[in-house]
């Protein structure tokens, strides 16, 4: 990778707001090799930011992209200086009902209601107004009633790549069931 | 020593009825597979006594649940026929729990990551956290026009009115109005122009004159928001004077 290559994509990364296609700077920067763009990022990522403790950024993947963060360390003193509030978090209604839209999308109203045992339309509207979910059709049964599913947002808000980095759901049962159970020899 | 009694403050909030069942399978220490959903059921029941001032609407769910309970309850007293069906009400709110306490897992799992990703910024965020920011605007249907409205002529039939207007109204001089309204202010605030409205008759012929106004592409109706104010602004298209 030239300097100018780094410094270029490091120009790009801060000018954009949302997560960049890795496909509009490869044709930009006319790399066709995908392995080789790959290799080109991981420097970049490394020489430029992560081995650097001057630089307060880092490369972040998500979202189908990357864009340029700020590093975690610096949380707290960024709050400060911001005199941001305790940033809002979701509820755990709201935490629920993502999880159900998340893994079973596209879900109805009354699919969501019924598997939380509890309406569900408040965290709906509330996540609807975040963006983190949207309606993305409605279900041929009678009312037609809306079908809701994720959106790129929930992606770049929770830090995934991608849908398929959710772990699956016999994944998560093994993961919480060996944290669950103490080793039986003890 | 003497013992004061303790003052307990009443903590527990579960979300649903299957949160609250889940906690009590756990506080027992039971596996979800092998319980007897009729041994909870008291427990359950003297959790809905002990809350103080039921209120049906919000409750309604915690409601269903213990009916259920007391229904399988009473089943498991009851001698059974041999062949019981697949869809026993026990073997369905064990799968609805057992669907239930994934998501609770999943749940968790977001949280966690919600945790580490709420310490990186990105530029995004400054923007959404300082007062001027750009909001993107969206164009309403006449559907959502139609709901404020509605909301707003059903305020004003409550309230009550002290004398009997004789002022009748015509859809050119509204429309003279906003015109006027929108040269002078730039946009109109539609909820905010309705409510100052004397009455329903009014309010209707405004309403009227707007929709008109937006059809003949006179107006833009814009809205900030998801639920957000809706806002009118001249369509540079079309021409607001005549």
């Amino acid at each position: 990778m030239t300097s100018e290559q780094a410094a270029l994509i490091e120009a790009i990364l801060f000018v954009s707001k949302d997560p960049l296609e890795p496909g509009r700077i490869m044709e930009f920067l006319q790399i066709s090799d995908e392995t080789e763009f790959e290799k080109i990022l991981q420097t970049l990522e490394k020489e430029h930011f992560l081995d650097r403790p001057e630089r307060g950024l880092q490369l972040k993947r998500s979202g189908g992209g990357f864009q340029l963060v700020t590093k975690p360390e610096l949380h707290d003193s960024l709050k400060d200086f911001f005199t941001v509030k305790q940033a809002t978090k979701l509820t755990l209604a709201s935490l629920e009902t993502l999880s159900i839209v998340a893994y079973r999308q596209p879900a109805t109203l009354a699919e969501i209601s019924d598997m939380r045992g509890v309406n569900a339309t408040g965290p709906v509207k509330n996540l609807l107004q975040k963006k983190l979910i949207r309606i993305s059709g409605r279900k041929k049964v009678p009312g037609l009633p809306a079908l809701y599913a994720t959106t790129q947002e929930f992606l770049v808000y929770f830090g995934l790549n991608d849908l398929s980095q959710l772990p699956s759901l016999e994944e998560l049962t093994e993961l919480f069931e060996e944290k669950e159970q103490p080793s039986l020899f003890k | 020593m003497i013992e004061t009694p303790v003052y307990q403050v009443q903590t527990d909030f579960f979300e649903g009825p299957l949160d609250l069942l889940l906690h009590l399978i756990r506080k027992n220490k039971l596996n979800i597979n092998d319980i007897r959903l009729a041994v909870i059921t008291s427990e359950y029941l003297s959790y809905l006594e002990n809350k103080q001032g039921i209120n049906p609407s919000r409750e309604s769910d915690f409601l269903t649940t213990a009916a259920t309970l007391i229904y399988i309850k009473s089943r498991s007293v009851l001698p059974k026929p041999e062949s019981l069906a697949e869809e026993s009400p026990e073997k369905q709110l064990l799968y609805t729990l057992i669907e239930y306490e994934k998501i609770q897992k999943i749940s968790k799992m977001l949280q966690d990551m919600e945790y580490t990703e709420r310490l990186l910024w990105r530029r995004l965020e400054l923007n959404e956290n300082f007062a001027n920011r750009e909001y993107t605007l969206k164009e309403v249907s006449a559907f959502q026009l139609a709901e404020i409205f509605f909301a707003i002529v059903r305020k004003k039939e409550n309230e009550q009115f002290l004398y009997v207007s004789s002022k009748s109204y015509s859809i050119a001089a509204k429309q003279a109005e906003i015109a006027g309204l929108i040269k002078e202010n730039g946009f109109i605030d539609f909820s905010a122009y309705m409510k100052k409205l004397d009455s329903i008759e009014e309010i209707l012929v405004s309403f009227f004159t707007l929709l008109e106004m937006i059809k003949r592409h006179l107006l833009i109706a814009l809205q900030e928001s998801l639920f957000g104010t809706i806002s009118l602004y001249a369509n540079e298209a079309g021409e607001l004077s005549n």
